[in-house]
C-alpha cells in the first residue's frame, strides 16, 4: 500500500534583488566582509504536515503562488526540502508538465524511450507500450518525424499517451492537461478519469473547484506557503470560496 | 561520505537507461543530417591535427611523420580532457528544462557529457593510431597500457569536469572562463613540445600543470613504443584520485541547491 509522509516541510527560496551574483562579487564580497545580502528568503512552502494514505483522491486548492505547486515538486523530488522531510512509499508519477524531456531533433519514436526513460520506465515496458501510444495518439504516420516538425497537438497528443501509458502507485497532476481536437479531449479525459480511478493515491492541483469537488475525497487548502484548512471536499472549498467573495 | 557514495552508485544504477539515452542523445544528435553524420567526430580531429602537424612541423624544423606522432598522441588526452571539462560546464545548465520539471539524479548529466566525450576520443583514438601505424609509428606491447591511461584519464577529467558543472551554476561567467583558461593551458601543457625545451619561470608552472602526466602516459606507448615511468603512472593516479573525490565532494554537498540557482 501506498503511503506519503510530509513531515514539517518547509521549502526556501532565494530571491535576488539585482542579479545572480558574479565571481567577482563573491570575491569582493568575502573581503569586504559586508553581511548586508543582496538577496532575501522566500518560503514558498512553512512547516508543512500532511499525510496521504491509500484511497486519497487530494486536491490542492488555493491562490496563485500559494506553494500549491511547489509542494508537489517537493513530493516529486524537484525541489529538494530546506527543512523537514518528505517521505514516499510506492511507484510516484510526475505529470507536472508533460513533454518535459522531448527532444525537438528526436522522432517521436526516439522521444517515445528518451522521456520514457526518464518518467522512470524500463526499456522493457517500453518496447511494451511503444505501439499503444502511438495508436492512441494517432501518430501511426509521424512517428518517424522529428518532433520539431510536430504541431503543438500532435506534440501534446503524443506526451499524453506516453505519460498515461502506466499506471502508478501515486499520481501527482498539476492541472489536468490535454490538447489536440475535441475528439482527442474526450479520449482524453476518459483516459485520465481511468488513470486516477487505478491510483493508489492521486494529488492534484487545481483552479477548476467543480472538477475537484467531482475527482476528490480530500482538499488542502493552501496559503502563503502553508495549510489552511484539510478536510472533506464540499467544506472546504466553500469556506475558500467564501473567503474569496468576502475579499473580492 | 561512504553511505551518500553507495546511495549515489544505487541512483546511477537504478537510472542507467536514462544515462544511456542521454548519452546517446549526444552521440547522435550532433551530426543528425549530416551526410558523413557520426563520421564527422572521426574526420574532424583528423583534419583538424594534420593541419597542425604539418604547420608545426615546419615551424619546429622537425619531421612531418615523426611530429605528426608525436603531436598525436598528445592531442589525444588533451582533447578529450578539454572537452569533458568545457562540455560538463553547462552540463546544468544546458539542461534547466530537465532540471526544473521532472527528478533526475544531477551527476546524471555531467555524466552523459563526460562519457559521451570519452567514447568520442576513444573512437578517434583508433582513427588516429590508423594514421600513427601509417605513417611507421612502432606497435609495442606498451599499447595495453592505453586502456589504464584512459580510466586514469577519464577519473581526472571528470573530477574537474564535476566540480566546473557544479560551480558554472553558482558563478555564470565560469562558462566563458573556463573556456580562456583551458587555452592557457594548453600552452602551458608539452603537446605541441617537449617538455625539457622550456627553462626558466615558465617550466616551473608547467610542473605545477596537473594534466603533464596524463600526456606522459598517452606519449610513453604511443610515440616512445614504451610504458610511462613508474613515478609518471604514480603521479597521475594522484592527481585522478584527488580529482574524483573533490569533484564528488563537490556535487554531493551542493546537488541539492542546483535547480534553485538554475
Amino acid at each position: 500500500m501506498s503511503k506519503i509522509i510530509v513531515d514539517k516541510l518547509s521549502i526556501k527560496f532565494r530571491i535576488y534583488h539585482d542579479r545572480s551574483p558574479s565571481l567577482k562579487d563573491y570575491v569582493a564580497n568575502l573581503f569586504r566582509g559586508n553581511r548586508q545580502s543582496a538577496y532575501s528568503d522566500f518560503w514558498a512552502v512553512k512547516d508543512v504536515s500532511l499525510e496521504f494514505n491509500s484511497g486519497d483522491r487530494v486536491g490542492i486548492v488555493g491562490h496563485n503562488g500559494a506553494g500549491k505547486s511547489t509542494l508537489l515538486k517537493a513530493l516529486c523530488r524537484v525541489y529538494e526540502s530546506s527543512d523537514g522531510r518528505v517521505t514516499v512509499d510506492g511507484r510516484l508519477a510526475p505529470l507536472l508538465e508533460i513533454g518535459a524531456g522531448f527532444h525537438p531533433e528526436f522522432t517521436g519514436r526516439e522521444n517515445i524511450y528518451l522521456n520514457g526513460a526518464i518518467l522512470g520506465y524500463t526499456d522493457l515496458q517500453l518496447r511494451a507500450i511503444e505501439p499503444e501510444v502511438i495508436a492512441f495518439a494517432e501518430l501511426e504516420e509521424f512517428i518517424d518525424t522529428p518532433v520539431k516538425y510536430y504541431s503543438t497537438g500532435m506534440y501534446m497528443r503524443l506526451a499524453f499517451s506516453l505519460a498515461t501509458a502506466v499506471h502508478p502507485d501515486i499520481l501527482v497532476l498539476d492541472e489536468i492537461f490535454a490538447g489536440g481536437d475535441a475528439a482527442f479531449m474526450a479520449r482524453a479525459t476518459t483516459r485520465m478519469f481511468e488513470m486516477i480511478d487505478r491510483a493508489n493515491i492521486m494529488i492534484m492541483v487545481s483552479h477548476d473547484h467543480h472538477l475537484v469537488k467531482s475527482l476528490c475525497n480530500r482538499v488542502v487548502w493552501m496559503d502563503h506557503g502553508r495549510v489552511v484548512l484539510d478536510g472533506a471536499p464540499d467544506v472546504v472549498i466553500d469556506q475558500y470560496l467564501g473567503l474569496n467573495t468576502h475579499a473580492g | 561520505m561512504i553511505s551518500k557514495l553507495t546511495r549515489l552508485a544505487a541512483e546511477v544504477y537504478a537510472s542507467r537507461s536514462v544515462l544511456g539515452r542521454l548519452v546517446r542523445q549526444q552521440l547522435i544528435l550532433r551530426y543528425r543530417r549530416t551526410v558523413l553524420g557520426y563520421l564527422w567526430t572521426l574526420v574532424n580531429p583528423l583534419l583538424m591535427m594534420s593541419v597542425m602537424a604539418m604547420v608545426f612541423a615546419t615551424i619546429f624544423k622537425e619531421d612531418v611523420k615523426v611530429f605528426a606522432i608525436f603531436l598525436f598522441a598528445g592531442m589525444i588526452p588533451w582533447n578529450c580532457f578539454n572537452s569533458i571539462v568545457v562540455q560538463s560546464g553547462g552540463a546544468f545548465i544546458n539542461n534547466e528544462g530537465l532540471i526544473k520539471k521532472i527528478y533526475i539524479p544531477k551527476i546524471l548529466f555531467p555524466l552523459s557529457v563526460s562519457l559521451g566525450v570519452f567514447i568520442d576520443s576513444i573512437l578517434s583514438f583508433f582513427a588516429l593510431f590508423a594514421i600513427i601505424l601509417a605513417v611507421g609509428g612502432k606497435v609495442s606491447t606498451a599499447l595495453f597500457f592505453v586502456p589504464v591511461a584512459y580510466i586514469l584519464l577519464f577519473l581526472f577529467s571528470f573530477g574537474v569536469g564535476l566540480v566546473f558543472s557544479v560551480a558554472t551554476v553558482f558563478f555564470r561567467d565560469l562558462q566563458y572562463v573556463i573556456q580562456i583558461a583551458m587555452q592557457g593551458l594548453f600552452f602551458l601543457t608539452p603537446v605541441l613540445y617537449k617538455k625539457d625545451v622550456l627553462s626558466g619561470g615558465v617550466s616551473n608552472l608547467v610542473a605545477l600543470n596537473p594534466v603533464v602526466p596524463f600526456i606522459e602516459l598517452f606519449r610513453a606507448p604511443l610515440f616512445q613504443a614504451k610504458m610511462p615511468s613508474d613515478d609518471v603512472i604514480l603521479h597521475a593516479s594522484l592527481i585522478s584520485i584527488v580529482s574524483i573525490i573533490l569533484g564528488l565532494v563537490v556535487l554531493l554537498g551542493q546537488e541539492k541547491k542546483v535547480v534553485f540557482r538554475l
